[in-house]
């Protein structure tokens, strides 16, 4: 469907290829990102089926186990649909080179942090082009924040945790929510929302500052 | 309280761009003028992309997870890993698992056959092989002596071994190892003036090496009694001993001292000596200074130089009991007490002889 088995020679080609390459690069990679961002499903199984083989092999070249690896791969795609869908994915060299990119960069930083040595950067090349560092760790500083808002959402309790997820996480309306909650109206459903939010938000804040403490 | 309400409405209608021109821009002046309302604004924001955030991952983990179930993908690669690695080395492979067993085969049978020589070589009897020592004229000359005066000629092929023996009576009886003679009839024993007598086995001691000879000739007799006496004694350390035999068609003379009480492996019947020893002593007396046998030589360590073993005397006296036309008193009388030692050997030198076996 489109060129994207460059897999880990992205790694290697020196600089003037990888111009060459953004130069040239594929006009089809802007309608994949396109339909990433919409979500679909035959995208991402295009991707998988291209990308993944290649992000396999590398994280079992550097001591990973097929789960590393497809855990790897996971966060990196995920990392392109939130990019993708908040349109601020702008390539500079292939998809594929990207995905790639990418997942080396979160799979060091794992094996890193199972090791308890903190890792600072590659200092390659490509990674610094393309920006993959700062994306990675913000990747990581969100995987923080819903670590600690599951956390946050178990401490308020019932029924403030399933009206929040109904609304946030399952996208009920107002209407449904009141219905299923037997709250009178949607109004209500309302105004109890903004106080579990409320709670929500002191309890979120006030672990990070505990955190911060510690 | 529906105030708050208000606030927090507003807040989310910003969040999700859902505002329009105007209020955004009023908004957005009251947030500069009210910092509590900016940290407001910035704690939803933080929350709700958190919840975008894990509401992204869910989706990418539930769509991949069900195109990653139904691919297979891990065991399709790796199995056409190994069936490209198989088809593209099998040549190499086979080549290096033939070496690597043949190497490791060929390592086996070598260290196995060293290992043999080895147990083999620690231990050799002193039996002379006779090709390698030349017939000197004086047995030409004994064997043309022996025609004349005796029924049955020394034959004149070259023998098969030779060894030492020596007298313990005077009627003929001698001792010498069992090696030296065990599986020939055909037993010639050579007295100093070179002549060759027929002797035949009487006795055997497989457990202690030994074999006493009776010369086959009624008439026999050695010239005087014996002049050594053979005794159970003591084996102490660094006691000086010497030697005669025949590792050649000479009478030779060594000298060393007792350097174990045990012998080879810790044989208690034998005993350590440090004496040079070479092919053809064997059955050769070890005699202390003052000239009573202490016991018959039996072989050598082959890796050390000069390390000889020998049979204890006592495991002899104890074979000659049973003899016929034997008194055992005979072994108890000394004659080379006193003298010096060229003196003790010319007496002693007429009861050692040469044995010689044939095919």
């Amino acid at each position: 469907m489109f060129p994207i088995n460059f897999g880990l020679l992205g790694y290697l080609i020196p600089h003037f290829v990888l111009m060459k390459e953004i130069q040239t690069r594929n006009v089809q990679d802007e309608e994949l990102i396109q339909s990433l961002a919409a979500g679909d499903t035959k995208t991402l199984n295009a991707i998988y089926c291209s990308c993944y083989p290649t992000i396999e092999k590398m994280v079992f070249k550097m001591n990973g186990t097929v789960d590393d690896a497809y855990d790897t791969f996971q966060d990196a795609l995920t990392i392109l649909y939130e990019k993708a869908k908040a349109g601020d994915l702008q390539l500079s060299c292939r998809f594929s080179t990207y995905i790639t990119a990418v997942s080396k960069h979160i799979w060091l930083k794992k094996m890193a942090k199972r090791k308890n040595q903190s890792f600072t950067s590659l200092n390659e090349f490509l990674e610094e082009t393309l920006g993959v560092h700062d994306t990675v760790n913000q990747f990581f500083e969100f995987e923080n924040n819903v670590a600690r808002l599951s956390q946050s959402l178990q401490q308020i309790g019932e029924p403030c945790q399933s009206v929040l997820s109904a609304f946030y996480i399952q996208n009920k309306s107002m209407q449904d929510i009141a219905l299923e909650f037997g709250y009178t109206n949607a109004e209500n459903a309302k105004t109890q929302k903004y106080k579990c939010l409320n709670r929500l938000r002191k309890l979120f804040f006030t672990e990070e500052k505990e955190l911060k403490i510690q | 309280m529906n105030e708050q309400e208000h606030i927090y409405e507003l807040v989310e209608k910003y969040c999700h761009g859902l505002m329009d021109d105007k209020e955004k821009l009023f908004f957005e002046i009251d947030m500069e003028t009210n910092p509590a309302l900016a940290n407001l604004v910035y704690q939803h924001q933080t929350l709700i992309a958190s919840f975008d955030h894990h509401n992204s991952k869910e989706f990418i983990r539930y769509s991949l997870d069900s195109i990653h179930k139904n691919s297979h993908s891990q065991t399709g690669l790796m199995l056409k890993y190994m069936r490209l690695h198989v088809s593209k080395y099998w040549r190499t492979a086979s080549v290096a698992a033939v070496v690597a067993v043949t190497a490791s085969i060929l390592t086996f049978l070598f260290a196995r056959s060293i290992y043999k020589k080895d147990t083999q070589a620690t231990y050799q009897l002193l039996k002379g092989e006779i090709n390698t020592i030349k017939k000197d004229q004086k047995a030409i000359i004994s064997e043309v002596n022996k025609v004349k005066r005796s029924g049955v000629a020394v034959p004149d092929y070259p023998s098969k071994y030779s060894g030492t023996g020596f007298a313990i009576s005077k009627n003929g009886y001698l001792v010498t190892n069992l090696h030296v003679v065990d599986g020939y009839s055909k037993i010639f024993t050579f007295t100093e003036d070179g002549t060759g007598h027929e002797s035949q086995v009487v006795v055997k001691d497989e457990v202690n090496d030994l074999a006493i000879l009776k010369i086959n000739e009624d008439d026999f007799r050695f010239d005087g009694s014996l002049p050594y006496s053979i005794k159970k004694s003591n084996i102490n350390l660094a006691r000086r001993i010497y030697s005669l035999g025949f590792p050649k068609n000479e009478i030779v003379y060594n000298e060393g001292y007792i350097s174990s009480e045990t012998g080879f492996n810790g044989d208690s019947n034998r005993f350590q000596l440090e004496l040079p020893s070479s092919p053809g002593v064997s059955g050769a007396p070890i005699l202390d200074e003052s000239g009573n046998i202490l016991g018959i030589i039996s072989g050598k360590q082959s890796q050390t130089e000069g390390v000889t073993f020998a049979i204890h005397a006592k495991q002899l006296l104890d074979l000659v009991k049973d003899l016929p036309d034997f008194s055992p008193t005979e072994l108890s009388g000394n004659k080379l007490r006193g003298s010096n030692r060229s003196a003790q050997i010319s007496q002693i030198q007429p009861f050692i002889c040469m044995v010689k076996v044939y095919n």
